[in-house]
């Protein structure tokens, strides 16, 4: 007989924050078990990237050299990029980009007087389809002051 | 008529089954499409990829994980037979099915291509039973139906009658060899050489349908969906072939364009073959042919990974030892054979958009999409392809769609659907598809019937 894998508890994912589907009619009593089934299969796929993730954490520290340091930097950074793929986030934004000012995508720096109507960011956030699971952290964008004319 | 609808994906690299409720295309609902855990039984990997492999040892036949296992334990010397979905492709089918498995496959020389194949699909057929009997939401009758390419157009329904006869072989072994099939351990090759001739020669042709696989994509692609457009351009870049095909919606009948339809025979193996001569290339200090064999199996041993990585980044740094290298995805196409498989692959494209285009025109239609599915559909280059402006300014425009569909982000599946949806999307939509999709059709079986190995009832 195969060996069974030691059931290792998985952090139940976040529900959605959307309301449920219009399209709810039918029974749903077995989806919750597929649903961690699916779950299941895309940590599989994540687990080693994040292994490979965690050896980078250890070359990182123990790099001496610029170069040693770079290249740990790049492997991690890609190690955990990949594990966030098969885990089906995706980042939000672009770096240093201007965008509307949005308090549910958005996390702003630093105490404000008020909310800007625009803000530049600074670190990329993180959503899985419509749930944002890490806002994007922003600096509000300071308009110029007008000069006075004459 | 049946309560479910089950497909089976028999893919090169990985077979896949997926279940939903019959007429699931009239009233669909995401959260009752029902992937199968072919790989639950296992407990090693994704649960829902079942590895296409069968491993001929010294004294058993291994499936699946522990064929591919057994076989790299091995090294070079031997191979677990894989990728034998492209042997449905040749022209004499029935010849290659009836030749000697080769010798780095078979060393005892007394399995032909048949037996292996077979055995496999009896394999896959009691994984897929072991996983149906794990939901317990899957009760009553099942029609079944698989997927395939469309790769010799006029005789599909010789193929057709071929596959059918090949699942019916391996229902009469999964019916008498049971569980055993699933073991780590496999079979014992005795066992097998008794019980094989008596289960080929009482066979009856299993009751199934057939889906071309790019009608599967446009049923997951365009189901749910009152804006599709009437004509479908499907890419389909698996590990053996590159397919191109077009369909047309006139109502709710579906069909193929076969003026339309191209295979290349470069695909994922392909291009996998041509990161490895680049990282090759590059890797100056690998000089003797002992370190650039060690360096091709690290790099054919992580392939996944890194393609998965270039493909989606752009680029994708490789640690080897105390080496590192980047390769981006320029690096691929600077290649001379990538260059000729891309030029291929653009006239391709290029002759089934104007075959589209002319038809849609012909019937006043307006609106043609493109999709990529399998395994490359998210290489940059295919999804460049599709997302191509027309070539010749002439209408109608090409509309790019997502490779994974939106209804794959339904609340109901908590995200976790859409990350594995590429690898599970021609069972999807080859059991979503309406009974006027299929390129030939079957019936229901009753799931007790199939257990019991009596014949499936027709409706």
């Amino acid at each position: 007989m195969p060996a069974k894998k030691k059931a290792t508890k998985r952090p139940t994912p976040k529900k959605a924050t959307r309301a449920s589907s219009k399209r709810s009619a039918a029974p749903k009593s077995a989806a919750p078990s597929l649903a961690d089934a699916l779950a299941e299969a895309a940590w599989e796929e994540a687990d080693r990237a994040l292994a490979e993730a965690l050896v980078e954490c250890d070359a990182l520290s123990a790099a001496t050299t610029k170069k040693q340091r770079d290249n740990a930097m790049t492997l991690l950074t890609q190690a955990l990029s990949r594990a966030a793929r098969k885990r089906g986030l995706s980042r939000i934004s672009e770096l240093d980009a201007s965008e509307k000012y949005d308090p549910q995508r958005h996390e702003l720096a630093g105490p404000v007087a008020k909310m800007p109507r625009n803000v530049r960011i600074a670190a990329r956030g993180v959503v899985r389809g419509m749930d944002v699971l890490a806002k994007s952290r922003a600096a509000p964008v300071v308009r110029k002051a007008r000069k006075k004319s004459g | 008529m049946s309560d479910w609808t089950l497909c089976i994906d028999f893919g090169t690299a990985f077979s896949k089954a997926v279940v939903v409720p019959t007429g699931a295309w009239s009233r669909f609902d995401p959260a009752r499409v029902r992937p199968l855990r072919l790989g639950a039984h296992d407990g090693r990997g994704n649960a829902f990829l079942l590895d296409s492999a069968v491993f001929v040892d010294a004294d058993r036949i291994l499936f699946g994980r522990s064929a591919i296992a057994r076989a790299d334990a091995l090294g070079s010397k031997r191979a677990a037979l894989k990728s034998f979905k492209t042997l449905l492709s040749v022209s004499d089918l029935d010849r290659a099915l009836n030749t000697n498995a080769p010798l780095s496959i078979d060393p005892h020389r007394i399995f032909q291509m048949r037996d292996l194949i077979v055995l496999y699909l009896a394999y896959l057929l009691a994984a897929i039973e072991k996983a149906r009997s794990l939901d317990s939401a899957i009760t009553g009758r099942i029609a079944r139906r698989y997927a395939a390419p469309a790769w010799r157009g006029g005789d599909s329904a010789g193929l057709h009658g071929t596959v059918v006869k090949l699942f019916g072989e391996a229902e009469a072994m999964r019916a008498r060899m049971g569980d055993a099939l699933l073991s780590e351990a496999g079979l014992d090759i005795n066992t097998v050489t008794r019980e094989l001739p008596g289960a080929l020669e009482r066979a009856q042709p299993l009751d199934m349908g057939l889906i071309y696989e790019a009608t599967a994509a446009a049923a997951y692609t365009s189901i749910g969906l009152d804006d599709n457009a009437s004509h479908l351009l499907v890419v389909d870049m698996g590990a053996g072939t590159t397919d191109i095909a077009a369909l047309a919606r006139i109502g709710t009948r579906m069909f193929e364009l076969p003026e339309a339809r191209s295979t290349l025979k470069q695909a994922g193996d392909f291009i996998d073959r041509v990161i490895a001569n680049r990282a090759l290339d590059a890797a100056k200090w690998a000089k003797t042919t002992e370190q650039k064999a060690d360096l091709w199996a690290h790099l054919m041993r992580d392939m996944r990974e890194t393609k998965e990585t270039l493909f989606a980044e752009g680029q994708v740094s490789v640690r080897y030892r105390d080496k590192m290298f980047m390769m981006s995805a320029r690096d691929v196409e600077k290649d001379s054979d990538f260059k000729a498989f891309a030029k291929e692959l653009k006239a391709a494209y290029e002759h089934c958009v104007a075959v589209v285009r002319d038809d849609a025109a012909a019937r006043g239609r307006t609106s043609v999409e493109a999709v990529a599915v399998g395994g490359g559909a998210s290489a940059p280059f295919i999804q460049a392809l599709i997302a191509s402006k027309n070539t010749r300014g002439s209408r109608p425009h090409v509309t790019p769609r997502p490779a994974t569909p939106k209804w794959a982000h339904a609340p109901e599946f908590r995200g976790n659907l859409a990350p594995v949806f590429p690898q599970l999307a021609i069972a999807i939509g080859g059991a979503l598809a309406p009974d006027g999709m299929l390129a030939a059709k079957g019936t229901f079986s009753p799931v007790a019937d199939v257990r019991s190995g009596s014949q499936a009832v027709r409706d």
